[in-house]
């Protein structure tokens, strides 16, 4: 862990309007890499991300990035990259017009070139010279990465950025946060769906109406998960038997037969592991396949928003 | 410096490609079909009379209205001003941005219709000229102090149409006038006040005095500036509607 | 526990032919088979619905500002004017005031219709602007409300809403002058012939600005352009009819006074009430013939029903 500032880092931010409670109590620092914020939709993901960016003053809490505080302080925005998704650019403006306009309001040196560069970067280049308002969803995301890039921000916060784009864009947008991330940018992207989140984060943020429900890595979340049973799937060649023989241990507190496999609930992993074989062949059964049924992001999600 | 340049030319095509614009520069040019009207029909050629009660009062405000809330109140509305506020820019030096080409549009607007309407009715005779052209310059003023003082409404409410329109229609057409003491609240006022000592022309009722007219035309323009700015460095996101 | 393995978890391991399972949950959802209500009473809900929405009810605080701020000031000069009389009566002047009284049931329209202008800019545009904006139109037309019922039902809603607005003050001119007569009856007796004036007045002002502003606003969703717009058709004709009559080119301002509906109304009021005298002054003088007027008001107010619905016939949802 490295002595510098966090990048992000807020501390019991809370907002609300009115009775409305967007963001509650949530408390999280950040360095470099890539952070993917998770959550169902309404859960306060754009709210922190906005908030984040200064676009929102908390009605609680501070917010701080790159050490400084993010609302009211537009000098912060040298380091600070926002693609945000609600927010429409210009339709009025050529691709080029719009990413040259936002690298001459931060100044950048040199802008037609790093225009030129960044638009490359986001194979924009052959419709760089059309209006935005000819722009496809997805070329219209691109293009606000695009702007959001010229300066090289050493923080990004994007806000759902692979909406609307196809697969071989996701993987290539996934690769250039990847670079970034490598470079030592703190890059934190919201998402709903749990298959980017998976692919492309280090470490995970879950929001759930309002609340952060866990922060780390998701399978170190999962095991701290320890009132929820791990499930496995076991195939053997009895498994009838072997369902009988794991239920004596106290590790183990629930077996299913299903048809061709038996799943097994387990209170606690470590246990588990090192009985299940043991177990086995006392019993004489073979084992062919072991395989944890929930060590995915996707259960560890279900089960955060859940409880 | 760059950035301020690139402010200004954003805005003034989004002003220039927006169709209410175009729409209020039809009203704009209202006033010389009006002059061609009357010019045709045989009336009294009053030039004085157009420009003072249908451009000062009416056409200048409204036009004023639309550019000055369309400065940014528009780019607040459908969500562009975010590209502009996430940047390392001093709020001052947006809002001076804005504001100087709300000001500028609108008297590109409603200068040049006013220079028409005034030769078109009163000719080119010296008295005519001084008439035209006194108009014509407390419309540039007093336009550009409207327009720099309804961009500020613009960020400081979603409804700056409505409240602008309100003042304009209310405060300034019926309640200015009856309470008298309360004259030097009004932008009308201060511009009639410099139409008349331009021109020495009757612009009915008793109009403030010159100096009193600018005071009030810098002020408006002063303040909507620092409006702008402060409203800007506490600008957060609106909700929908 | 002997819970299956949740529905949500990915499926077994390959290699395995997964079963294919198939789930349906009971959560005891139901179709409706009762009586249900007709085509009118959904109209008329939502007739009052667009009542509600004109003023803001049920839209939270903000959205009740501008529709109660501005019937609160058109009904404010009546207020006043009745205290006023009271008070003068009371020391002792008796009435005084009469003809010199510029706030009157003749007088009341001209008085503030800028006042009913801006409720129509800052309301219409809530009515018929939003429902395009956001979509939501499908919804409504896929009911058995028809297409026809809902251009009708809200106009009618800010139809009422207007005539709310503009009758306020009236009836409390009228109340007052009941209450401040020397004696009930005889106040009543002579408020009566007033009474069908105002109503007639106020009625076709308000189909009429209700007719307009509709039009406006259906075909303009987007909230600045339906204010500017309804203001521009209100607002700018008076003045351009003015400023052509003072500078005495009588026939065009005839013509143009019809195409300006602010001043249509005017005249209509001049039907009714004679032209106007304040403190003995004569000040507005009808300059076409009475009927004009009432036929070009209730022109406006089919017309505009007509493009209204039209309007809403061939929208595309």
């Amino acid at each position: 862990m490295s002595t510098v500032v966090p990048a992000l880092q807020l501390d019991h931010v809370s907002r609300w309007y009115g009775n409305v409670v967007a963001v509650n109590d949530v408390s999280f620092a950040l360095g470099a890499g890539v952070t993917g914020l998770l959550g169902p939709n309404g859960a306060g993901k754009s709210t922190l991300l906005h908030l984040l960016a200064g676009l929102l003053a908390p009605s609680a809490g501070t917010v701080h990035i790159g050490g400084r505080v993010a609302f009211g302080d537009p000098m912060v925005y040298s380091m600070v990259g926002l693609v945000p998704e609600r927010e429409a650019v210009p339709g009025y403006l050529t691709g080029r017009e719009f990413v040259r306009f936002n690298a001459d309001l931060q100044g950048v040196a040199d802008a037609s070139a790093v225009t030129d560069g960044v638009i490359a970067t986001v194979e924009l280049t052959d419709a760089a010279d059309r209006s935005i308002r000819t722009y496809s969803k997805g070329m219209r995301q691109r293009i606000k990465l695009a702007a959001a890039l010229v300066h090289e921000p050493s923080i990004l916060l994007l806000d759902e950025p692979f909406n609307g784009l196809d697969p071989r864009q996701r993987l290539h947008m996934m690769e250039l946060l990847r670079r970034m991330a490598a470079q030592g940018r703190a890059i934190l992207f919201s998402s709903h769906i749990l298959e980017e989140v998976e692919r492309l984060a280090e470490a995970i943020l879950v929001m759930f109406a309002g609340r952060l429900a866990a922060s780390g890595d998701f399978r170190s979340i999962r095991r701290l998960m320890t009132d929820r049973p791990h499930r496995f799937t076991i195939r053997s060649s009895d498994d009838r038997a072997l369902g009988a023989a794991l239920l004596s241990d106290p590790a183990v507190f629930g077996v299913d037969l299903l048809d061709g496999r038996l799943a097994v609930q387990a209170s606690d992993l470590g246990a588990f592991a090192r009985i299940v074989a043991p177990v086995a062949r006392a019993a004489g059964i073979r084992l062919h396949e072991l395989t944890p049924t929930d060590d995915t992001l996707e259960s560890v999600f279900s089960y955060l928003v859940r409880r | 410096m760059r950035a301020f340049v690139a402010i200004v030319g954003v805005t003034a095509r989004a002003l220039a490609g927006r169709r209410r614009t175009l729409l209020i520069a039809l009203l704009a040019w209202l006033p010389v079909l009006l002059a061609i009207l009357v010019r045709i029909g045989g009336g009294r050629p009053d030039a004085p009379e157009i420009l003072d009660a249908l451009v000062i009062r009416t056409v200048c405000p409204l036009v004023a209205l639309v550019v000055g809330t369309g400065a940014i109140g528009s780019e607040i509305e459908d969500g562009t001003l975010v590209f502009q506020l996430i940047k390392p820019l001093p709020r001052w030096l947006v809002a001076l941005a804005k504001g100087l080409v709300a000001a500028f549009v609108t008297s590109v607007l409603i200068v040049p219709p006013m220079v028409v309407t005034g030769l078109l009715l009163g000719g080119l005779g010296p008295d005519a000229i001084q008439t035209t052209g006194g108009f014509a310059l407390a419309g540039l003023v007093g336009g550009s102090a409207y327009a720099i003082g309804f961009t500020a409404l613009g960020v400081i409410t979603g409804r700056a149409l409505i409240v602008g329109l309100g003042y304009t229609l209310i405060w300034e057409g019926v309640l200015a006038g009856i309470l008298e003491g309360t004259r030097f609240l009004s932008v009308r006022q201060a511009t009639l006040g410099v139409a008349a000592a331009l021109t020495g022309e009757d612009v009915g009722e008793e109009p403030l005095a010159a100096v009193l007219s600018i005071g009030i035309l810098v002020v408006v323009t002063v303040g909507g500036l620092a409006l702008t700015t402060l409203s800007l460095r506490r600008f957060q996101l609106r909700t929908a509607d | 526990m002997t819970g299956h393995v949740a529905p949500s978890a990915p499926p077994a391991p390959t290699g395995v032919p997964a079963a294919p399972t198939g789930n349906i949950y009971d959560l005891g959802y139901r179709g409706y088979d009762g009586p249900r209500y007709g085509r009118l009473t959904v109209a008329l809900a939502l007739l009052r619905q667009s009542l509600q929405e004109a003023f803001g009810i049920g839209r939270g605080g903000r959205a009740k500002i501008a529709p109660f701020l501005l019937l609160a000031l058109n009904t404010l000069p009546a207020l006043l004017a009745v205290g006023i009389t009271a008070l003068v009566r009371q020391a002792g002047g008796g009435d005084v005031l009469g003809d010199a009284n510029p706030i009157r049931h003749d007088t009341y329209w001209s008085l503030t219709s800028t006042l009913v202008m801006l409720f129509c800019a800052a309301q219409a545009p809530e009515l018929f602007g939003r429902d395009q904006r956001y979509g939501v139109l499908p919804l409504y037309f896929s009911r058995v409300l028809t297409r026809l019922d809902y251009a009708l039902a809200r106009t009618g809603g800010l139809f009422i809403a207007i005539l709310i607005v503009t009758l306020s003050p009236q009836l409390v001119l009228t109340i007052g002058a009941i209450l401040g007569a020397a004696d009930p009856v005889t106040g009543l007796r002579d408020e009566l012939p007033e009474i069908p004036r105002y109503l007639a007045v106020c009625l076709l002002g308000s189909a009429t600005f209700a007719g307009v502003s509709a039009v406006v606003a259906s075909y303009t969703p987007r909230r600045a352009y339906s204010v500017a717009g309804i203001i521009a058709l209100f607002i700018v004709p008076p003045i351009i009819v003015s400023i052509i009559a003072a500078l005495s080119v009588p026939d065009i301002a005839r013509v143009l006074l019809l195409a300006s509906p602010s001043d249509v109304i005017d005249g209509v009021n001049g039907v009714l009430y004679g032209p106007l005298r304040i403190a003995g002054e004569t000040i507005v003088v009808a300059t076409l013939d009475g009927w004009v007027y009432v036929v070009t008001a209730l022109g406006y107010v089919v017309g505009s029903l007509a493009i209204l619905v039209r309007r809403y016939l061939t929208i595309t949802v």
